[in-house]
């Protein structure tokens, strides 16, 4: 059985492949697959009913004990049956249907297909879990088949709006389930069922397990999706909502309600809403003038009837209903099948619109009047049988005085009556010839008769509720297994003798009942017909329940949304603060042992730094211009530099003040260019408020940071760095050995943050491309005329050294120094630059190397020689910093990165972890005793990445915006436009 | 074994390096990125298989310190499978934009950038996972999310630039705020190394205790878009480039999450804040998809969907069993690879339509069949609908809530239910207008495209490009990736079961020395 | 462990000054808050260094206890470096930002906006996709000329000539539907 399941979710791969090849005809392959299950189904039936189940499994997913399982217990097997049975009947007439029709039939028929095997997954399965699944599935595979039509708004809707409702029952099916599952410790049906577990958890997974079922099935107040999923094609309806989807519910009620029918609010729930459902789809499909549409109520009212019938939960209920949903599964999907016929002929289903058919298509006539004569319970067809059998056990309930017996009875019998009446009705309004009101005969229907082929499935399924009802004894047989574990009678009522499926019991209450509703139903029809009875059952539509509650979700989320997303980056940012500010305060006050460990101060400098930084913090927030700003937040920085020199840090105090240096290097560049006064647009708001906040931070920042100083212990791991930074690290620079081996693996990742900066700074100034300008403006230039240094005229053909001709100008001292304009030229500025540059790199070099055993590094080295390339820019201007620098930006980072990088897998090779230093130590003549560690190769990575980043900034804020702002000065106001706009977008 | 761990973070810095250096040749950059990362998927899938079959994680003492000096690499089940899956993640989104960038002459990926800034953010992404110190969680977090802020300015467009200001100063505070707590808790405990970290958390006063906690919680919660410190996210990633886009909701968030659950399980395991938590991940639900359902716009749906799944994790996170932590990892799995997909799937749709606002674009169905299916699947996987990942995961979840069965977990998982349908209802409601719906059938078009006025994103309309065969390909793998994600759901949950079992143990320093084999 | 007073008030201070400029629209603002948390976060780092000591250099103290703890010292560097490079990139956004804009600040997101405007017309407008109306068609094939299957038998040769045309069709939009009778002459009965 688990194979079947397989070919059924390979073979719709196949499908649409197929149907473009064999168009409609391929639809005879796909009903291949149904029959074949069919088959295997029916070769079952001696072991289904000797009784050892046949059972297959497979642990699917063990830690969850969901497995797919396959067991055919007797209520399976017939749902089997009818599921692949109907399903191959129905491909075989979509062969017809969808004769001469393209589009989207290849993915029609898989989906079909997918769904037929969903079905039977979802009947055969014995695990719970794994029937939530299948039940997902198929809400899902309707939705895409009652969307067939999907040009027009109302199939997408009613699509739409199945699935939604659907998949609501499903997941609050899937709660009571988890609920179930957990409680009985097992999602094997077979083992629930046997468990029979009791409880509060079990009554409530109940219900919700019934909401589920329920939804499903179109039962009060769901219903409404059915008559509207009437929009699928008629083969679809005649497959879903007849025999196969629809029956998923009623399937779930028929396997509990042996077992758990006794449950509190099972009965009033499946009872109640069953009778309601079956009286209001009844008086609807009275009103109906769309054949499909009486049928879709008439579904929906025998739905109601099932319900009832089979969640009542007594032996004789349980039997006599079974019977019943073989009957309606035969009947109303062979009626659904006629009106498709109908429709596909004439392209019309009215009523008003249809005379004289009956005639022409005797056949026709003939067997939907069987199929109708089943579904209203006329002798012999399972129909009757089953009618009268279910009449006489609720008769016997009622008379034993069981409530809801007697709700059922009376429900049921009112509800024949109107079937009664509206199967009539649909027989006269498909087949007879109307009369206008002055009683003359409409004007008969032209009617093409169909290929046989066609019409063969209807005719085939009306046929077998004739032969069902003659089998009856037989069906009573396989039947009775199902119906054996159910309790005889409900509480309080004495035991009936065990009914039994038979055509004929002789002259009993029931029979008489049966006849009278009969009667009185075509009675009704006469009236309806007579009066035009055309009037809303209720005053509200489930519909419009429907729409309220979409429009109120709507509503909702635009008013949630609105409230949450302002859009405001201060208001994002606020809202962390005041959930750290709320969240670390309840934290802090909730505990009661406050105590910090307190120093007034630890250095006299401390005392002497700490009213400057905290006015240039003041101060710098409430700055307007830029500059004053920059400069005030540099000042505390210059505040940690003295607040680590201090305290023992001599190599955060000179790396924090190159940083500030470079940093305020690169605001300078920037700052140039953009309005001195800040904040013209949207200035700040709510300043006191944000006052408030920012104390509050401040406030709770330093409340953690006692709390947790106060709270240490324990000695830190770094007790023990310097030994080990001298014995295993090889350098007495404790810092500089922890950053280059020790935590080496985070410099890496630091290295990589500073190349995606430099990256990132490129990408958005050079906005496209990360073309290097500086190397392209120092291109043409000869490298004989690089080294002779002579200075740099502009020419027509672009930079060239100057030649002899203008001899008159003054010498340069830097290459770049001609391309400066002579107003920004200060010679003397060129000379000491000119000078510095080389023993500026000297010291860089020095302090990356001395850094292993001195204060240093390849951060200090790479900054200084970031410096020394800052001078060169400002003194000779972008085309000096081309000629100073080394290379193209990425390159340096890359090689930095390389080395870094290399340091880190080379060990690999030597079966060590990565990074991992070698120590060097040998004489060389002159030179004397000289050390080498691995690890100070790290640190070149480290200060080429830097020198990279400094390059790049310089070339990207300095040299780019300097091109850039020069060719909007040049650029004539309209074309400055454009390269405006030609670089936003 | 060992001598792999650090590979999967030197390899993609290697890479990025000789991107950076051969920044003139495309061919090249493209052939070192494709390179690298297949490599890092072979050696984690490698590491995963060892670890889950010996059953030891493994431990990496950098530089051959003694441990708990140095810097620790720790790779256990849960740091393999999720590198497994974001280098697949990774390589997928990568091919995609390869193919983007081909068709659009890198106009607006500047190659020579994206390939570096790519390989690194997966050097950053793999170095938070494999991270055992803490501080070194913290680098990773920053590498990861400096290649973000290069990677959502690209192009640096009007739009991109604003959106990239809302992501970066955000992401800004909470990596303030990540150091920050990094700094109290070595004022406490005097030490960075994680398993140090949660041996000696133990001793301090629980008021203290709450104190770092929390801390940590909200720098993470923050990168995690969790309510109410997720408003940041939908404003900020739909505007990103697709592949951009879709890497960054695939993976970055995810990121988040993964630092929550370290520091769930493994630093802080006496725990106070779970009820905390379920409160915020049922905010985090609810609110979420109902901005989902709000929203006309794909990526924006998908932004906040992607909000409210986090939801999700941090409900299974919070219920605190070791049965919820294996659900919870699931759950994250799943959303890792669904949403990308879901991604891309809409960056092929708005390549075809030139636009992504549901009520502009039409008749995709029929004009794309292939478009439709990519983003179907995905779209009811995301949905919670069987037989797909994001069901398992969801009832998984239940599961994990009903057995511990307090009322909190009954209301927490009736809000997943109702997530869910919402969920479904946001993506199938685009499937209709935008898939299903016809030129022809316009009845209320124009109404709707005047009111799209006020909408700008969505009334951005880019020109309609053809779409490289490579794209959908990519797309297609990723498509194929979710679905195997149910196929091998057995494996796969034993999987993330046993993490769930093995992550509530504690390790302790000589454990770790064992494994570092010292 | 000792901490220092005077310090702790610093970093306070700093972080509120830092924290009330990040929430200005000014990126220049924001970024001088940003550096400013910055520093605030790495004082906190110097703060959790305990006492201050000599500089630690191996041999530089007798024994570690008068040395400042390196380790803060190196995450300090590092911390000092990132968020150097991070400015770095924070400037070359504003200066971007400007060049689009013209100005440095961050305007509020348009789409949040768009939605907070969005009437109840354009709800219904998002609506009425899933709205359920009465469908009052009475045939499958609206707006599809369809004609019937004419052909006798239920054989199903191949030879047939299928005259019910294909799918097309009939009319723009959803019309009430209509018979189509067969043309004459076209079939095959």
């Amino acid at each position: 059985m688990l194979i079947l399941l397989g070919a059924f979710t390979l073979l719709p791969l196949l499908l649409p492949w197929v149907v473009g090849r064999l168009g409609a005809r391929a639809f005879y392959l796909a009903a291949l697959l149904p029959v074949a299950a069919f088959t295997y189904t029916a070769i079952q039936t001696p072991a289904v009913l000797s009784g050892d189940i046949p059972f297959e499994a497979f642990d699917w997913i063990p830690p969850l004990g969901i497995q797919l399982s396959a067991r055919l217990d007797t209520v399976s097997w017939v749902m089997a049956l009818i599921v692949t049975g109907v399903g191959a009947l129905v491909m075989l007439y979509c062969r017809w249907y969808f004769r001469g029709k393209t589009e989207g039939v290849g993915q029609f028929s898989a989906v079909l297909l997918a769904f037929a095997g969903a079905m039977y997954g979802l009947v055969i399965t014995n695990d719970l879990v794994v029937l939530v699944m299948f039940w997902e599935i198929t809400s899902v595979l309707s939705y895409l088949l009652i969307g067939f039509y999907n040009r027009r708004g109302a199939s997408r809707r009613a699509a739409l709006q199945a699935l939604l409702v659907t998949s609501l029952g499903g997941l609050v099916m899937l709660i009571g389930v988890v609920l179930l599952v957990v409680d009985t410790g097992t999602s094997s049906i077979s083992q629930i069922l046997d468990a029979a577990p009791t409880g509060p958890v079990v009554d409530a997974a109940l219900v919700l397990i019934l909401v589920g079922a329920l939804s499903k099935s179109a039962i009060f107040p769901f219903h409404f999706w059915l008559p509207g999923a009437m929009a699928a094609p008629t083969p679809v309806s005649a497959y879903l909502h007849a025999a196969a989807m629809v029956k998923a519910g009623i399937y779930l009620i028929a396997l509990l309600a042996p077992v758990f029918a006794g449950s509190p609010g099972w009965r009033p729930i499946v009872v109640g809403l069953g009778v309601f459902t079956m009286l209001l789809g009844g008086l609807q499909a009275l009103r109906e003038s769309d054949l499909k549409r009486i049928l879709a109520f008439g579904t929906v009212s025998q739905l109601g009837f099932l319900t009832v019938v089979l969640g009542y939960g007594t032996q004789d209920a349980a039997l006599t209903g079974l019977a019943l949903l073989i009957s309606h599964a035969l009947f109303k999907s062979a009626l659904f099948l006629v009106v498709g016929v109908i429709d596909r002929q004439l392209s019309t289903r009215d009523i008003g619109e249809l005379s004289g058919v009956g005639r022409q298509a005797p056949v026709m006539a003939t067997f939907s009047a069987i199929g109708l004569a089943s579904m209203i319970g006329v002798f012999p067809t399972i129909g009757f049988v089953a009618k009268e059998g279910i009449l006489t056990a609720f008769l016997h309930e009622a008379a034993g005085g069981a409530i809801w017996g007697i709700v059922a009875l009376v429900g049921i019998v009112l509800g024949s009556i109107l079937t009664a009446a509206y199967g009539i009705r649909f027989w006269w309004g498909a087949f007879s010839t109307k009369h206008g009101a002055d009683g003359a005969a409409v004007e008969r229907t032209e009617w093409p008769d169909p290929p046989l082929g066609f019409l063969g499935t209807p005719v085939l399924l009306s046929g077998l509720t004739v032969v069902a009802g003659l089998g009856a004894p037989l069906l009573d047989v396989v039947l009775a297994p199902y119906a054996a574990p159910a309790p005889a009678s409900t509480a309080g009522v004495a035991a009936p003798e065990p009914a039994h499926l038979a055509l004929w019991h002789g002259l009993e209450p029931a029979l008489w009942i049966s006849l009278a509703t009969i009667a009185i139903g075509a009675a009704l029809f006469a009236l309806v017909v007579a009066t035009g009875w055309h009037r809303r059952v209720l005053p509200f539509t489930a519909a419009d329940i429907y729409n309220a509650v979409l429009r109120g979700i709507a509503r909702l989320s635009v008013l949630t949304t609105g409230f949450t997303q302002r859009g405001s980056l201060p208001v994002y940012v606020g809202t962390i603060f005041v959930v750290f500010v709320a969240a670390e305060g309840t934290a802090l006050l909730a505990g009661s042992d406050w105590k910090a460990q307190l120093d007034a101060y630890q250095t006299p400098m401390q005392l002497v730094v700490a009213p400057i930084m905290i006015a240039a913090g003041l101060v710098a927030v409430r700055a307007q211009k830029r500059y004053t700003g920059v400069v005030l937040v540099s000042v505390t920085g210059l505040g940690m530099v003295v607040l680590f020199a201090t305290s023992g840090a001599p190599d955060l105090a000179l790396t924090q003040i190159l940083v500030e240096t470079v940093t305020l290097v690169a605001f300078a560049l920037v700052l140039r260019r953009i309005p001195s006064r800040m904040g013209e647009h949207n200035a700040s708001v709510w300043p006191v408020a944000r006052a408030v906040l920012a104390a509050a931070v401040g406030a709770t920042m330093a409340a953690v940071a006692l709390i947790a100083t106060a709270a240490r212990s324990v000695k830190p791991i770094s007790e023990s760095f310097p030994e080990l930074a001298y014995e295993l690290g090889h350098g007495k620079n404790v810092v500089n050995v922890a950053l280059v081996d020790l935590r080496g693996w985070d410099t890496m990742g630091e290295l990589s943050v500073l190349i995606l900066a430099a990256t990132g700074v490129a990408s958005l100034v050079f906005v496209t491309h990360r073309a290097d300008t500086l190397s392209s403006s120092t291109a043409p230039l000869p490298p004989a005329a690089a080294r002779t240094r002579q200075p740099l005229v502009e020419t027509d053909e672009g930079v060239r050294p100057r030649g002899e001709t203008g001899g008159t100008e003054r010498m340069a001292w830097l290459v770049g120094g001609q391309r400066v304009r002579p107003e920004n030229r200060s010679i003397l500025l060129e000379v000491v630059v000119r000078v510095l540059f080389h023993s500026i790199i000297i010291v860089s070099l020095y302090l990356l190397f001395a850094g292993h055993n001195l204060p240093g590094g390849g951060f200090a080295g790479g900054l200084v020689a970031g410096m020394a390339l800052v001078m060169r820019y400002v003194a000779g201007g972008r085309y000096e910093l081309g000629a100073a620098a080394p290379t193209d930006a990425g390159r340096l980072l890359g090689a930095g990165m390389s080395i870094a990088v290399a340091c880190a897998i080379v060990p690999l090779f030597f079966g060590a972890p990565p990074l991992t230093s070698t120590y060097f130590e040998f004489d060389v003549p002159l030179l004397g005793h000289l050390e080498f560690v691995t690890s100070t190769l790290f640190d070149v990575g480290v200060y080429l990445v830097v020198i990279g980043l400094v390059l790049d900034v310089l070339r990207s804020l300095g040299a780019e915006v300097d091109r850039q702002t020069q060719e909007l000065r040049d650029a004539t106001p309209g074309t400055a436009s454009i390269r405006q706009s030609g670089v936003s977008v | 074994m060992s001598a792999l761990v650090p590979l999967l973070v030197t390899l993609p810095l290697l890479g990025a390096a000789i991107a950076l250096i051969a920044g003139r040749h495309r061919k090249t950059q493209v052939a070192v990125s494709i390179v690298t990362l297949t490599l890092v998927l072979a050696i984690a899938a490698v590491l995963l298989v060892v670890v889950d079959a010996g059953n030891a994680p493994i431990a990496v003492s950098v530089g051959d310190w003694p441990i708990p000096f140095g810097i620790v690499l720790y790779v256990d089940r849960l740091a393999a499978l999720l590198v497994v899956v974001s280098s697949i993640v990774l390589l997928a989104v990568l091919l995609f934009s390869v193919g983007q960038g081909a068709a659009d002459g890198d106009d607006d990926t500047p190659v020579s950038i994206f390939h570096p800034s790519y390989l690194i953010l997966a050097a950053g992404i793999f170095t938070a996972f494999i991270a055992g110190d803490l501080f070194n969680l913290y680098v990773g977090f920053e590498i990861l999310l400096v290649a973000s802020y290069v990677l959502i300015t690209l192009g640096s467009t009007e739009s991109r630039i604003r959106t990239g200001v809302v992501y970066i100063v955000v992401s800004l505070v909470s990596s303030i705020l990540f150091l920050a707590s990094i700094a109290v808790i070595y004022g406490a405990l005097g030490t960075v190394n994680m398993v140090q970290i949660s041996e000696r958390m133990t001793q301090l006063p629980q008021q203290t205790q709450t104190v770092l906690h929390v801390m940590l919680l909200l720098a993470f919660s923050i990168k995690a878009a969790v309510f109410p410190l997720s408003f940041w996210l939908p404003d900020s990633y739909p505007t990103a480039p697709a592949p951009v886009t879709a890497v960054f909701a695939g993976l970055l968030t995810k990121v988040g999450v993964y630092a929550m659950i370290r520091t769930e399980t493994e630093l802080f395991r006496v725990n106070d804040v779970n009820f905390v938590l379920m409160i915020v991940a049922l905010a985090t639900m609810i609110v979420g998809v109902l901005g989902a359902v709000a929203q006309a716009e794909l990526k924006r749906i998908l932004s906040f969907t992607l909000v409210s799944h986090v939801g999700y994790m941090v409900f299974g996170l919070a219920i605190a069993t070791p049965a919820a932590i294996g659900a919870t990892i699931y759950y994250m799995v799943h959303h890792i690879v669904v949403q990308t997909t879901l991604f891309l799937a809409v960056g092929l749709v708005e390549r075809r339509a030139g636009s992504t606002s549901i009520l502009r674009v039409k008749g995709l169905m029929r004009a794309a069949p292939v478009i439709a299916v990519l983003y179907f699947i995905p779209a009811i996987n995301l949905g919670g609908l069987p037989p797909f990942s994001g069901f398992i995961g969801k009832y998984a979840l239940f599961n994990a809530g009903a057995e511990v069965g307090t009322p909190i977990m009954i209301v927490l998982i009736v809000g997943g239910i109702i997530t869910s349908l919402l969920t479904l209802y946001a993506l199938m409601r685009a499937w209709n207008l935008s898939f299903w719906r016809e030129e022809d059938d316009s009845a209320e078009t124009e109404e709707r495209i005047s009111y799209l006025g006020s909408a700008p994103a969505a009334a951005i309309e880019t020109e309609r490009r053809v779409i490289p065969r490579i794209m959908t390909a990519a797309t297609a793998g990723m498509v194929a990736v979710t679905v195997s994600l149910t196929l091998f759901a057995g494996p796969l949950y034993e999987v993330c079961a046993r993490i769930g079992a093995s992550l509530l143990e504690p390790v302790s320093i000589s454990q770790l020395e064992d494994e570092a084999g010292r | 462990m000792d901490v220092s007073l005077v310090l702790i008030v610093v970093m306070a201070v700093l972080f509120a000054c830092g924290v009330y400029a990040m929430l200005e629209r000014s990126l220049t603002r924001v970024l001088i808050g940003f550096l400013l948390l910055g520093n605030a976060t790495n004082l906190l780092l110097l703060i959790v260094m305990g006492q201050p000591g000599v500089a630690p250099f191996f041999g530089a103290a007798a024994s570690s206890e008068e040395m400042s703890d390196p380790l803060p010292q190196a995450l300090t560097l590092t911390a000092i470096v990132i968020t150097f490079g991070i400015s770095a990139f924070l400037l070359a956004l504003i200066y971007r930002s400007w060049q689009l804009g013209q100005a440095d600040t961050v305007e509020d997101d348009a789409e949040d906006l768009a939605l907070r405007a969005r009437g109840v017309a354009a709800e219904d407008a998002m609506d009425d996709e899933t709205e359920l109306v009465s469908d009052d068609t009475v045939t499958d094939f609206v707006g599809l000329a369809t004609a019937p299957i004419t052909v006798l038998g239920s054989r199903d040769f191949a030879g047939i000539r299928d005259d019910a045309p294909t799918d097309r069709p009939a009319g723009r939009r959803e019309e009430p539907p209509r018979r189509i009778r067969p043309p004459e002459g076209e079939d095959d009965a």
